[in-house]
């Protein structure tokens, strides 16, 4: 029912990847196979991250971007998933949206940031608009799916309970749509840390998409790895919060269903 | 024929597969009265489900009329208590919310509906197993907090179908004891769809034979047994086996008559 407990040597085998990764980082650095200008070694990384942890701003940035992150990350849930829901229940609602959402499918939303430079300006608005539009089709079409694949009886056992049809959205299809609405959550929160930093490189003045990019202008690939490093653990902490939030939450579902 | 609590007329119903309409009903005329226990058997595919979800007000007839006491069936209503195979619980809710939804949607205050669930799960042997998931259930259990599900908000009509379909045979024997103990105390109107003739004939007032497809009703057997009876007296009598051979028989004229199953 429950996973194994962690073991100290379940833990060390989880930790493999990782050593592996950076041994290899480090020997690449080395070995001059990549010049060792454009690819620091690790240690090099790791004092850049401990000199960085030491300075209040970068927690500014830190914060900054994972408020843009998960700002616009709200937005697009609070968008995505009412058009979502709103296409599988609704036929006309469907007809309006079904062909922009497969137009626009397959468009990187990053190509808008100048767009939105120009509309919104330089700074947080356009981060977070940029985050939300990259996050806004996997809440819309998971939810649609989510709510389109709800079994027929579980709506018509509801019916014959007395719940009437426009209170069905609420007591049965979002309900029974939780697991594909909890999965899109945890794709469009990968993409937000991405679209972040991807937006801020161009279009902020501040947050750890522009101390990336001031680094990497400046040739300090250590400072700019180790600014790397501080996101990567961000969002996998964000990722592992949101895992954890969703299997209690679905731990009705079946096992196999949950989230990895 | 006023008297009938369910009362269908002339009913007819064609759906469209892939471009093809397919007759599913032709015509079929039934009456059921209050407290009457009325099975449906017949070929599979011969629409005895269609009729049974335009009963519960899901499918809309195409021609002919559904009254229930005299009313047009208009769609879904908690007078009439549906019971699918596939269960149709709702997985995200234990079975005490599960027992307890058709409660709430009814707005019983929270204190008479812990009572009621309890009364029902302490009914269907599942205590203890009240802050369990339906996935943590076997199939047995599940289709017992389906029925408990439906009598706890005591609808008149019961609509069953094939509720018994998916549990192994002892499972189901002992199913079948309990909706009768469970239909015996509270007198209800029920109509069951079952491909079982043995069910059929052990559970039922009247069984009615389906046609295959177009479906319409083509015979029907009252049924005449001791009701005070256990099962063992009731299976091995004669006037049992006689008639769920007479019963048999019907059904297996509507099958040998088109050997030819369409999908």
């Amino acid at each position: 029912m429950t996973a194994a407990p962690v073991t100290p040597l379940r833990m060390l085998s989880r930790l493999l990847p990782f050593v592996l990764f950076l041994v290899a980082w480090e020997a690449m650095a080395k070995s001059g196979l990549i010049d060792p200008r454009f690819l620091p070694p690790v240690e090099k990384v790791a004092s850049a991250l401990v000199d960085l942890g030491a300075s209040q701003s970068f927690y500014t940035d830190l914060a900054v971007t994972f408020g843009r992150a998960l700002g616009g990350l709200a937005l697009g849930a609070a968008i995505g998933i009412p058009i979502g829901a709103g296409m599988a229940v609704s036929p006309a609602i469907d007809g309006f949206f079904g062909p922009l959402v497969k137009a626009t499918y397959s468009l990187p939303k990053t190509a808008l940031i100048p767009l939105l430079i120009l509309w919104l300006g330089i700074g947080s608005a356009t981060n977070i608009v940029a985050v939300m539009l990259s996050t806004l089709l996997p809440f819309v079409v998971y939810t649609y799916h989510g709510i389109a694949g709800v079994p027929r009886i579980l709506v018509w056992s509801a019916r014959a309970m007395g719940v009437p049809p426009r209170r069905l959205l609420w007591k049965v299809m979002l309900p029974a749509a939780q697991h594909a609405i909890f999965t899109s959550l945890r794709i469009a929160l990968g993409f937000s840390f991405v679209i972040a930093i991807a937006a801020e490189m161009i279009a902020a003045h501040s947050g750890i998409g522009k101390l990336m990019f001031i680094y990497g202008e400046s040739g300090s690939y250590d400072y700019m790895f180790a600014a790397v490093a501080a996101i990567v653990a961000l969002a996998y902490v964000a990722d592992r919060i949101t895992v954890g939030l969703s299997n209690r939450l679905l731990r009705w579902d079946d096992i196999e269903n949950r989230l990895g | 024929m006023s008297a009938a609590k369910i009362a269908v007329e002339g009913v007819s119903k064609q759906f469209d597969l892939g471009g093809n309409p397919v007759r599913a009903l032709a015509r079929v005329d039934l009456s059921i009265s209050e407290g009457e226990f009325v099975s449906i058997v017949g070929p599979s595919g011969c629409g005895k489900t269609t009729l049974l979800c335009m009963l519960g007000g899901f499918i809309a007839t195409d021609s002919g009329r559904m009254l229930v006491d005299g009313r047009p069936i208009t769609g879904p209503g908690i007078d009439r208590g549906v019971v699918f195979q596939e269960y149709a619980l709702f997985p995200w809710l234990t079975v005490f919310d599960n027992i307890a939804y058709g409660l709430r949607e009814k707005r019983m205050p929270e204190r008479d509906v812990c009572i009621t669930a309890q009364r029902y799960i302490a009914l269907i042997g599942l205590s203890g197993f009240e802050r369990r998931f339906p996935r943590e259930l076997s199939g047995g259990m599940k289709q017992r907090v389906a029925l408990a599900r439906t009598f706890a908000y005591e609808p008149g009509i019961l609509l069953l179908d094939e509720p018994f379909g998916a549990l192994d045979a002892q499972t189901r024997e002992i199913m079948q004891d309990e909706l009768l103990r469970l239909c015996g105390a509270t007198r209800k109107t029920v109509i069951m769809v079952t491909h079982d003739v043995n069910e059929a004939v052990y559970l039922s007032d009247r069984v009615c034979v389906m046609s295959h497809r177009p479906g319409r009703i083509v015979k029907e057997f009252t049924i005449d047994l001791d009701r005070n009876a256990n099962r063992e007296q009731v299976v091995l009598s004669q006037a049992y086996t006689s008639i769920r051979n007479a019963v048999w028989l019907a059904v297996r004229q509507q099958v040998t008559l088109h050997p030819s199953h369409d999908p």
